[in-house]
């Protein structure tokens, strides 16, 4: 049998939080959308890239010597990478000594990957777990995934997908047939403003969102709050009001608070994370979307991560101050 | 002694719940006074007073490096306070079984006080001791000189960095079962029938001495039975004058008969257990109490059903119980060794476990012993709860939810299946194996038959990789250590290097054997401890005490430390010299010669890029497999035909990885010298970037049955992986995939604030810890620096 090769950034073993029990997330490279609040900035271009690390770095210049393509060169700025002409060859990495130089994004035979993303079955038996399949946007390597995704279930492997929902009708049932759950991201359901965030017009992802209800699978739908972006009272009540109304087998909604883990990935790649100026949102907030949904009917509905402190608050021993200016 | 890489907690961050009774709280604050109480512990010396005797033996004390240097001064402050003795006139006449229990009898019934707190409802103060070795001249002449030529070698061994060899006591579990079934009584008139048997002389005087011993512990109680009465007779608060006058009946009553009640088998076994730190004069130190819930349960179930007593008060009187045991560390007091209290000094509580079907003995006592260490919050005594396949669901569930929030107090998990394996394979049958308990720390012995000398010799198994690299010289000293294995650039391929690491490796053991045998067989000719001999099976039927190999089963253990640090650097040698040729052999010993000094490429190389043990990875987990087997079955092979005790292998580094640390030349996996070997069977710090899963996979596939000793292995969780009630269930379900895929130990440390400054500061030792972020898990370590910042501060809120 001829296997599918495929490009991941990561495999995150004892994941707790892409679904029930102890999971394996494998994080699929490439995704159509461009929301500006990605988290994971490393897996939206669908091709390895190199990325350098300069903490790691002791100025050995071994990669340069290394690079065949020439696209490096160390500044008192830090590494300059000319990534027009870098191929992705990996010479650099395998010659840096350090592991400051790394590859995001590394090809994968299915047949291997599946072996490898099964390592902690035991664990998955005694949770209720399994593999997530994640990314980026899986549907970008909807055959690679199709084909991980049978795989695993064939060795009795309960398959997570992680979905932004936004690919062909036909590519959705095709991975809908080989996974036991969708985790399914509605993030605004305004249609301009989805657009304008996403990059990627709403329709799709609701008619693909039906789609999963019709296939019967059980369904965790999911909203990064994102202040300024999905914030708003209104847009939860209309994700609410949509899942009552067309996801019957959703059987969870959970609530992402913003954060900003992601502010040294983004310089990794150069950037400035566009978000990095926004404040966290509110514990107070957060519990006030989380009764809204639950008021319009939505059961399970859960919000976890990072808050700001209230002021007010016990003590701490950084000074709220501090804590309020980063968060 | 402790697991794990922890500096001692700080006492103000253990706080009791709100829930206990105003008796509780104030005998709980009585023991936390330390620095202004007037009661105290500190150890009482006695002598026989003559000008050779001696109260205090260093072998008792040298697999801890950190004592060394304090050895003659804690000799001579503990021989300077001795109280001489007033013996019988005929005390040199006799043998030196009977010169033990004669002193340690006149001791504890005529000079040790009987110090009743006000409020307390088991009795029994003082009991640190430092009792005369009562060797008559000629044998104190001869044991000096052999005491002196083994510590010549014991210290040769620690300078080389090879490891410790000493005779430690504690790290044992006495019999107490049996003294609650049938009472001292019950044990003497066992032992008055050997002496109607036609036995030798010198064994009829060794049964009395034992039978001299049962009756001190009576002796002891009467005392305390007397001081009780004596109070009651002045109390004015009525209630308190009832509870005095019941312990004076108990105390009357126990332990010489056997318990009746929960109040009468708890004092009763907390007399037997403080006397045995009396009588060996080592405070606590893994002097444990094996399946505590099991045999104390038909007492708890008896006064229950019969309304003799509420829950409750059971419960209340369990933690007077529970705070007996944390007098221990008043022995630091006096010493100059006081630096701070800490928690080393583990009197271990074994709790639930499998029976002999394999099915579940989790009880109500169990229950209520869980909610006792939940609301106390104390350092002793310690508990290891044993999970097997059956452990009830509702059970791991509580016992997840503790470690969730334990501060810090060490709380161990110990593993059924993997354990009782190791038990089989060092000889148990398989039918007592189920019934073994835990002392130390984590280490599995059986109960009441069984001393297995944990952490008495401990070896650097990295010392191997050095001595392999050099030709058997230490690199330090330029001494011949470890035999010529050739010069290494001779070696033509990986099987050559392989072959002389595991030569090192055999002859490092023997070296800290013959010298373990040394400490074990001084122990055994001149310092027999006939009260724990009479609390050990078979002891009085051999005539041998235990310390002579006495009771049914007699081990020594090996505790090998560093096998992470071997096995990487193995495992760099193996990838980067034979298999991808990155480095000649050539340049990585000018490398190691220049501890990296100058080779930073080559450092950063062999750290990065080479495979390390603790990922799950097959390339170094192999490797750690092969090479725990070679050790373990060399250890295995030997004992010390004085004692017959047979050494077998551990995995419990305490905290030697700090100590040997100078000691070990820098290592092929980028190890400068000085810093430290890894811990247990834990990865070299930072090493294990794959998250817990993997760590435990690793740890599983060393073939830990050849260890019978068990293995300690500590993952650290961030709080914010066990808030929720659901994140506590994916906890227990990970323990219960460790006792099917992991090793015989774990602990979990859920880490405070503090430990996440530090791994701001040291990245790189920290990179295998997981945080949980908003829908998605993280390393702490790779996030930025302001959110790890808002991270600990988050993490004091919720402490707080």
């Amino acid at each position: 049998m001829t296997t599918t090769s495929g490009i991941i950034t990561n495999i995150q073993r004892c994941s707790t939080e892409d679904g029930p029990g102890i999971r394996t997330t494998v994080f699929m490279k490439g995704c159509p959308l461009r929301c500006s609040w990605c988290h994971n900035i490393e897996t939206i271009n669908a091709e390895p890239q190199i990325v350098w690390y300069a903490s790691k770095c002791i100025g050995d210049e071994a990669c340069i010597e290394a690079c065949l393509q020439e696209v490096l060169q160390l500044t008192p700025e830090g590494m300059q990478i000319s990534r027009a002409n870098c191929i992705a060859c990996g010479s650099c990495v395998s010659a840096c000594p350090t592991g400051a130089i790394k590859l995001m994004g590394e090809t994968w035979d299915a047949t291997a990957l599946v072996e490898e993303l099964i390592r902690d079955k035991t664990f998955f038996e005694t949770s209720g777990g399994g593999v997530t399949i994640s990314g980026g946007e899986p549907a970008y390597q909807a055959d690679f995934v199709t084909e991980i995704a049978s795989g695993l279930r064939e060795k009795g492997i309960h398959v997570a997908l992680d979905t932004c929902g936004y690919c062909s009708e036909n590519v959705m049932e095709k991975m809908l047939e080989h996974v036991d759950m969708v985790l399914y991201d509605l993030k605004q359901m305004d249609p301009a403003k989805h657009e304008e965030y996403t990059g990627v017009p709403l329709e799709k992802v609701l008619q693909n969102a039906r789609q999963v209800a019709s296939s019967g699978k059980t369904m965790w739908v999911r909203t990064p709050v994102i202040p300024g972006h999905t914030e708003s009272t209104d847009n939860i009540r209309a994700i609410a009001d949509f899942i009552v109304k067309e996801l019957p087998n959703a059987e969870r909604y959970d609530l992402l608070a913003f954060n900003k883990m992601c502010l040294d990935k983004y310089a990794l790649f150069g950037l400035e994370y566009p978000l990095k100026d926004y404040d966290l949102m509110s514990e107070d907030a957060m519990s006030k979307l989380c009764s809204i949904a639950t008021d319009r009917g939505v059961s399970n509905v859960h919000w976890s991560g990072m808050t700001k402190h209230e002021s007010g608050k016990k003590s701490m021993t950084i000074p709220n101050k501090e804590v309020n200016r980063c968060g | 002694m402790t697991v794990g890489n922890d500096e001692a907690a700080s006492i103000d961050v253990w706080s009791h719940s709100k829930k206990l009774s105003s008796r509780v709280k104030k005998l709980r604050g009585q023991f936390y006074s330390f620095d202004e109480r007037t009661e105290t512990n500190e150890p009482y010396a006695f002598s026989t007073g003559t000008p050779w005797d001696h109260v205090y033996s260093f072998h008792d004390w040298a697999n801890e490096p950190a004592f060394y240097i304090f050895r003659a001064s804690i000799r001579e402050s503990l021989s300077a306070m001795a109280v001489d003795l007033e013996l019988p006139d005929d005390f040199w006449d006799h043998t030196l079984p009977m010169r033990r229990a004669i002193v340690f009898h006149e001791a504890m019934t005529h000079y040790m006080p009987t110090l009743i707190l006000d409020g307390e409802m088991i009795v029994g103060f003082h009991f640190n001791t430092a009792l005369s070795r009562a060797l008559n001249k000629r044998e104190a002449k001869k044991r000096n000189k052999e005491m002196n030529k083994w510590f010549k070698k014991a210290s040769r061994l620690n300078e080389f960095g090879v490891g410790t060899a000493s005779a430690t006591p504690g790290h044992i579990i006495p019999n107490y079962a049996k003294v609650l079934r049938v009472g001292f009584r019950g044990l003497v008139d066992e032992y008055e029938n050997i002496l109607k048997q036609p036995i030798s002389s010198e064994h009829r005087e060794f049964v009395k001495a034992l039978i001299l011993t049962c009756k001190t512990a009576r002796a002891v109680n009467r005392r305390y039975a007397k001081e009780s009465q004596k109070l009651a007779g002045v109390e004015s608060d009525s209630l308190r004058k009832e509870e005095l006058e019941e312990i004076a009946r108990i105390c009357n009553k126990v332990p010489w008969e056997p318990a009746e009640t929960f109040w009468e088998a708890l004092q009763s076994l907390w007399t037997t257990h403080m006397l045995v730190m009396a009588a060996e004069s080592y405070p606590g130190a893994g002097l444990s109490h094996g399946r505590w819930d099991q045999y104390m349960y038909p007492y708890y179930r008896a006064t229950i059903e019969s309304g003799e007593m509420t829950r409750e008060e059971a419960k209340e009187l369990m933690e007077c119980y529970w705070i007996k045991h944390n007098y221990v560390y008043d022995f630091q007091g006096s010493l100059g060794i006081n630096q701070g209290i800490n928690s080393g000094f583990g009197q271990l509580i074994t709790l639930s476990g499998c029976g002999p079907n394999g099915e579940d003995m989790t009880n109500d006592l169990t229950w209520l012993a869980l909610e006792v260490i939940d609301e106390m919050n104390l350092l002793e005594p310690k508990p290891n709860i044993r999970l097997h396949k059956n452990t009830p669901q509702e059970f791991l569930l509580r016992v997840a939810e503790m470690v969730a929030k334990a501060q810090g107090s060490p709380f161990l998990m110990n593993f059924d299946e993997h354990s009782i394996e190791g038990m089989v394979w060092q000889g148990v049958p398989r039918e007592e194996a189920w019934d073994y308990g835990i002392v130390g720390c984590l280490e599995n012995t059986m109960q009441g038959n069984d001393r297995s000398g944990t952490v008495d010799v401990n070896i650097n198994l990295a010392k191997a990789v050095e001595l392999a690299l050099n030709n058997g010289k230490d690199v330090a000293t330029g001494k011949q250590v470890g035999p010529k294995t050739g010069d290494p650039l001779k070696f033509t391929s990986f099987e050559d290097f392989m072959a002389a690491v595991k030569k090192q490796l055999a002859h490092t053991v023997k070296l800290l054997i013959d010298c373990g045998n040394m400490a074990d067989t001084l122990r055994a000719k001149y310092q027999p401890v006939p009260y724990l001999s009479a609390l050990m099976d078979g002891c009085a039927a051999r005539g041998r005490d235990v310390n002579q190999g006495g009771t049914d089963w007699n081990f020594i253990t090996l505790e090998g430390m560093g096998i992470a640090t071997l096995t990487d650097s193995v495992a760099a040698v193996k990838k980067m010299v034979y298999e991808d040729k990155r480095l000649t052999m050539e340049h990585l010993l000018k490398a190691l010669e220049a501890n990296f000094e100058g080779f930073e490429e080559t450092r950063q190389l062999l750290k990065s890029k080479a495979p390390r043990f603790g990922n799950d990875d097959d390339y170094a987990d192999s490797i750690a497999q092969e090479l725990t087997t070679f050790w373990a079955e060399e250890t295995f092979k030997r004992s010390n035909p004085y004692t017959g005790r047979r050494y077998r292998a551990g995995y419990l580094s305490w905290n030697y990885y700090i100590p040997l640390a100078p000691l070990t030349a820098a290592t092929p996996d980028g190890r400068r010298r000085g810093e430290f070997l890894s811990g247990g069977v834990g990865a070299v710090q930072g090493m294990d970037t794959r998250g817990p899963t993997a760590s435990i996979q690793s740890v599983g596939k060393l073939g830990l049955e050849v260890v019978p000793n068990g293995a300690s292995h500590t993952i650290t969780i961030s709080p914010s992986m066990v808030q929720t009630r659901e994140h506590i269930e994916k906890l227990a379900a990970l323990l219960r995939a460790y006792n099917e895929v992991g090793g015989t130990a774990l602990q979990i440390n859920v880490i405070d604030a503090e430990t996440l400054r530090d791994a701001q500061k040291n990245p790189d030792q920290y990179s295998n810890l997981l945080i949980r972020v908003t829908g998605y898990n993280a390393f702490f370590t790779q996030i930025g620096r302001e959110l790890q910042a808002e991270i600990i501060a988050r993490t004091e809120h919720t402490v707080q």
